[in-house]
């Protein structure tokens, strides 16, 4: 009988593709070595040691985490795991570079975001849950961001600064990040539940697109017109734009008609029209990014430093603690890139898109192996265009392609609520990522 | 000596990013491929069975797909192909199979039948392509790839 059993069952029906798991800790070892020699060269260049705190910590969670989200779920995409992890560490690394006496404040953030990420990946019926009471869910969202306009307040203490974050003493949240992923969760299980509506053009005459009746688009128009009007209201354009460009993104993938992505080029262009002259943070914006050397010292400031640091970076970069990134306002939260530009140039550029092109990719082929289930499809491909198009959005405004508009780079920058946000995304993917077929 | 050490440390520094650069190109390689394996051998199914609901005279697709394969069980228990958790659908519910270049569809004994095109079949029938087949409250579309 022992022979029998030996014997292999039944070839699996469906070719299941390899998981990398090799690959995928040779990359974290990879990334473990150079964070630590950086980190070394940190050390020698400023003479402060705090960094190798950073550096356990990452190593801490990055280790517990590798074996827990084993232990927790099999076979989720580990590829997912450990690019996340080398971002959150190299962003961790500049930090402590940039300013090391908020270093360990984002160490702290990083253990809740594993811990996030954990919860996210094991807590019983979570999809379904969300699913059942996304009213509820968006109702508390939309509270709490209410919340900020009555007792919003900025934690780095400029008069001026918008109050997007709720907070007492030393732990501020900004509830922004919280209604990215109650939006995903509201709009993938509301046009999932559309979806033979959105998807038949049978039920009526073509010449009607049923998608654009008040009746299916009313709801999702309502909830996602409240966000961005309160958004706007407090001057946090850069996430309005992004949470426009999420409902794109769902509608288009939920209804499959190229029209959506027409019209939707339309509504921005017309909408941009609109803010650039009733909006004087959208004209300054614009302004400067069609010339930056009318007002380099006083307005363009930023991205004209930022441009600078660019060129200083060269192919190879000034090396970690060598360059000097503190010229550029506020480096540490939206001009991370930048950062990473100068000390490590080019190539650290290219490496950073790479991290990020892997993690988008294979997100959208989770989504794309969800075949068949609507809301584990949309919620997938919710999440994963986030993540693209905030960093697009934050790159590109980096770089100049783009008007800016003031969104972190997911992972990289400093900001608690968004990478524990972050982390509870990847979370769910990785999820998603188990379940096949 | 402090300079030569970090210079030695950045050298070290720029070969692991690059080294890290390439490994990541070479993932993103690696997946395309298997992406493009996938795809052309997820077209080995010879169909698919797509969930429909009536709506008038009309049916439409409610988003759930099953592939189609040379033989396909239907039925409540867990090793059917589709396994569908329904008080109206036998363990053994139908079976869909290719026999001779043609689709078959058979009721396997069950309780309450099954139907094509609203007619509950009594022996094995050919099915083709657009054929409605309902087990228990769940109409099934027959899409057959050509």
């Amino acid at each position: 009988m022992s022979t029998l059993s030996a014997v292999p069952l039944a070839a699996p029906a469906v070719v299941q593709t390899r998981q990398p798991r090799h690959s995928a800790l040779y990359l974290l070892v990879l990334a473990g070595v150079f964070l630590v020699v950086n980190a070394l060269q940190v050390t020698l260049v400023t003479g402060n040691p705090r960094v190798w705190l950073g550096i356990a910590t990452w190593i801490a969670c990055t280790g517990i985490g590798w074996i827990l989200t084993r232990r927790l779920l099999a076979g989720t995409d580990r590829l997912i795991f450990a690019t996340c992890m080398v971002m959150s560490g190299w962003g961790l690394l500049m930090i402590y570079r940039l300013l090391p006496n908020f270093g360990d404040r984002q160490a702290v953030w990083l253990v809740v975001g594993t811990v996030a990420m954990l919860t996210a990946l094991r807590f019983p019926d979570l999809l379904g849950r969300m699913r059942r009471y996304r009213y509820s869910i968006l109702l508390g969202g939309t509270l709490l961001l209410l919340a900020t306009i009555l007792f919003g307040t900025n934690p780095s203490g400029f008069a001026s600064a918008p109050a997007l974050w709720l907070g007492t003493g030393s732990v501020f949240f900004q509830p922004s990040e919280l209604l990215k992923i109650v939006l995903v969760v509201f709009l993938a299980s509301y046009l999932a539940e559309q979806y033979p509506v959105l998807r038949s053009a049978a039920l009526f005459e073509r010449k009607r697109r049923l998608f654009l009746a008040p009746r299916i688009a009313g709801p999702v128009v309502l909830m996602w017109g409240i966000c961005v009007v309160i958004l706007v209201w407090q001057r946090d354009l850069g996430t309005a734009i992004l949470f426009f460009a999420l409902f794109v993104c769902l509608l288009y993938v939920a209804s499959g008609s190229n029209w959506v992505l027409v019209a939707a080029a339309g509504l921005i262009l017309a909408a941009g029209a609109v803010a650039y002259f009733l909006f004087d943070v959208v004209q300054l914006r614009v302004d400067i990014w069609v010339n930056p050397w009318i007002d380099p010292d006083n307005r363009a400031y930023q991205i004209v430093q930022s441009l600078m640091t660019f060129s200083a970076g060269g192919v190879f970069g000034q090396g970690i603690g060598l360059g000097y990134p503190s010229y550029v306002p506020v480096i540490h939260s939206d001009f991370m890139f930048a950062a990473i530009a100068e000390e490590f140039g080019f190539l650290g550029v290219i490496t950073v898109i790479a991290l990020l092109m892997v993690l988008v990719s294979r997100s959208f082929r989770i989504a794309a192996l969800q075949q068949g289930k609507p809301y584990q499809t949309l919620l997938a491909v919710g999440f994963c265009s986030l993540i693209a198009v905030q960093s697009l959005m934050i790159m590109g405004g980096v770089v100049k392609i783009i008007p800016l508009t003031g969104v972190t780079l997911p992972f990289i920058s400093y900001g608690g609520s968004s990478l524990v946000v972050s982390f509870f995304m990847v979370g769910i993917l990785l999820r998603l990522s188990a379940v096949k077929g | 000596m402090n300079i030569e050490l970090i210079t030695l440390l950045r050298a070290i520094s720029g070969v692991l990013l690059f080294t890290l650069l390439l490994a990541l190109m070479w993932l993103v390689w690696r997946d395309l491929k298997a992406t493009e394996q996938q795809v052309s051998s997820g077209r080995r199914p010879l169909g698919r069975l797509t969930v429909v609901e009536p709506v008038g005279k009309t049916f439409i697709p409610t988003g759930q797909i099953y592939p189609l394969l040379t033989v396909t069980t239907i039925g409540r228990s867990p090793g059917s192909t589709i396994m569908i958790d329904d008080s109206f659908v036998s363990s053994e519910h139908a079976v869909i199979a290719m026999r001779g270049g043609q689709w078959w569809l058979e009721d396997r004994g069950s309780r309450n039948g099954t139907q094509l095109n609203d007619m509950t079949i009594a022996q094995p029938v050919i099915v083709t392509n657009g054929d409605i087949v309902c087990v228990g409250q769940k109409r099934f579309r027959i899409e057959l790839e050509h």
